[in-house]
């Protein structure tokens, strides 16, 4: 599908279209219609863990083998105000649609009048919009009459948005451990925004309980919230980063962290440099068979048979048009690169269970009438050197 | 394209909901599955580029990593509507990684936490502006997909730089045999 496509933009517009050009619109064409699939229907699934974004870590870990009912699509929505301006319309109109089904919930006046204020606000901005729509399925049966004035005109609300949802996130820890008494301490420190936030926003949030000796004041309650979402954060992170499961202190771990995306760029770049050299004598056409024999262990059979008849094919074509001295030097320069990093290459196999290079080079080995030595990354090296 | 927002937005958000949970960074970069699609973007990605040079090469990588995310990450999203991919901004945002890397190990001294926290935005595309918490699950998910683009890129250079020389050397005995 892909390359047809592709050739398809290219040919129908112009003849000066270079094949980056095309595919950056091919990738534009198809990034845009993934993100608003994403965005639209399927957010929750990437933006789950963003979607905790407000949620102490305990209760996130809880929330996330049982997501709550309503929240984390919209909230995942919410998280990312860098969306563009085709993103703030869709949501804009998702929410509003959602939010107009989700109306009928306490089923209270009060209810209706705020819902229909969070879809106004959706056509304007989406933050606003995806956190109301956010917060109304979560709506407990508290009774937020008292401090609700559904006076806060529409327009007006619009600067506040972005503080709304500070307040918003902060306020949901506050709010729930000490129910009235926060609402009343954001109704007289804060704007009637926050008053709104507080009362009527039953977020489907996560109860901050004050643990017992812990100062239960609003300001460490969020605080502790927040560090407690860092931390879950950061034990990901180490079960994902190798060798940082031993170290403890925080700082460390993010050093470790560091230096291993610092290491994988590094290795990135290297690699794309060696792509590059091998990059002009490859006929394409051939590859994939070796894709397939790299990517399916039960098809190296047959994939060492299909390896075999292209990489005849590239032979006989390439021995015409290169000739053969120019095939000697590159694999010798490959050797003596890799050879350079023995280390990255062994941590690697190490971590990646050195399952998919292995059967990658068993076309190349049966071509050549190599045994396939002990160990992988020895196996490599030996191939290396004697080519 | 864009599915009509009443009725399959919310249909697919209840189905979105009785799905669970997304699985973790960890397990969802690392199926062969995904190395294999990657592999085949990465392919498309390197029969466009037509050697146009590492840069090229790299960049390439990159957003047929990125679209492998499915627009999913905020790196990912970063990645593919950064202006990249003009051929000469290629070379500026070359520079711009090794400038960054020196800035790195210079802000690593101020503070511990937060000077760490700012080396790591500034490695992790697109995550400038985050939360401590957001931008430590978009690490999460960069450095689990960085680990399979290693790992498939490796095994696409080693496949493409061996096969062709064992091909050479054994071009008579596969001629025969084919």
């Amino acid at each position: 599908m892909e390359p047809g496509g592709s050739s398809g933009v290219g040919s129908g517009n112009s003849g000066t279209y270079t094949p980056e050009i095309a595919e950056s619109l091919r990738f534009e064409e198809e990034i845009q219609s993934l993100i608003h699939q994403s965005f639209d229907g399927s957010s929750a699934a990437g933006g789950s863990f963003t979607a905790l974004l407000g949620l102490p870590a305990n209760q996130a870990v809880e929330l996330l083998h049982h997501p709550g009912p309503g929240e984390p699509p919209a909230s995942a929505a919410s998280s990312s105000p860098t969306a563009g301006d085709l993103w703030r319309l869709r949501l804009g109109e998702h929410h509003a649609a959602t939010d107009a089904l989700r109306l009928p919930f306490g089923g209270s006046s009060t209810f209706v009048e705020r819902a229909a204020r969070f879809s106004v606000f959706a056509t304007d901005d989406s933050p606003a919009s995806s956190s109301g729509g956010g917060l109304s399925p979560g709506l407990k049966a508290e009774p937020p009459d008292s401090d609700s004035p559904p006076t806060l005109p529409a327009p007006a609300g619009r600067p506040r948005r972005p503080s709304k949802r500070k307040e918003c996130e902060k306020s949901k820890a506050k709010a729930v451990a000490k129910k009235s008494k926060s609402a009343e301490e954001n109704t007289s420190a804060a704007k009637p925004a926050a008053e709104e936030n507080t009362s009527g926003d039953k977020l489907p949030y996560v109860h901050v309980r004050a643990r017992r000796g812990q100062a239960t004041d609003s300001h460490s309650l969020a605080e502790r919230a927040r560090r407690e979402k860092i931390n879950a954060r950061m034990k990901l992170l180490q079960d994902l980063v190798p060798g940082c499961s031993k170290i403890t202190g925080t700082a460390l771990v993010l050093d470790e962290i560091i230096n291993h995306v610092q290491s994988l760029q590094r290795q990135v770049e290297f690699l794309s440099m060696k792509l590059a050299a091998v990059n002009p004598r490859i006929d394409f056409s051939g590859l994939d068979h070796i894709l397939s024999a790299e990517c399916g262990p039960l098809a190296v059979g047959s994939g060492c048979g299909g390896g075999a008849s292209g990489t005849a094919m590239w032979a006989s074509d390439t021995a015409a048009s290169t000739g053969g001295i120019r095939r000697m030097p590159p694999p010798q320069q490959i050797w003596h690169l890799d050879l350079v990093h023995p280390q990255q290459s062994s941590t690697v196999w190490e971590n990646n269970g050195a399952a998919h290079p292995h059967f990658l080079l068993s076309p190349a080995i049966s071509l050549v009438g190599y045994d396939p030595a002990g160990s992988v990354p020895l196996n490599s090296n030996q191939l290396k050197m004697e080519l | 394209m864009i599915p009509s927002p009443a009725s399959s937005s919310s249909g697919s958000r209840k189905k979105r909901m009785k799905r669970g949970p997304k699985a973790r960074p960890g397990t969802k970069w690392r199926t062969a599955a995904q190395e294999r699609v990657y592999g085949r973007r990465l392919l498309e990605a390197l029969r466009a580029t037509a050697a146009l040079g590492p840069r090229a090469v790299k960049e390439a990588a990159d957003s047929a990593l990125a679209f492998t995310a499915r627009g999913r990450s905020r790196w990912s999203r970063a990645i593919l509507l950064s202006p990249r991919r003009k051929a000469r901004l290629l070379l500026r945002t070359g520079s711009k990684i090794r400038r960054g890397r020196r800035r790195a190990r210079a802000a690593e001294a101020g503070g511990r936490l937060r000077g760490r926290l700012r080396v790591l935005r500034r490695l992790v595309p697109g995550c400038r502006k985050l939360s401590a918490g957001s931008l430590l699950e978009e690490a999460a998910d960069y450095v689990a997909a960085l680990e399979m683009q290693v790992k498939a890129m490796r095994a696409l250079a080693d496949a493409l730089s061996a096969a062709p020389a064992a091909a050479a050397a054994a071009e008579p005995g596969s001629r025969g045999g084919v």
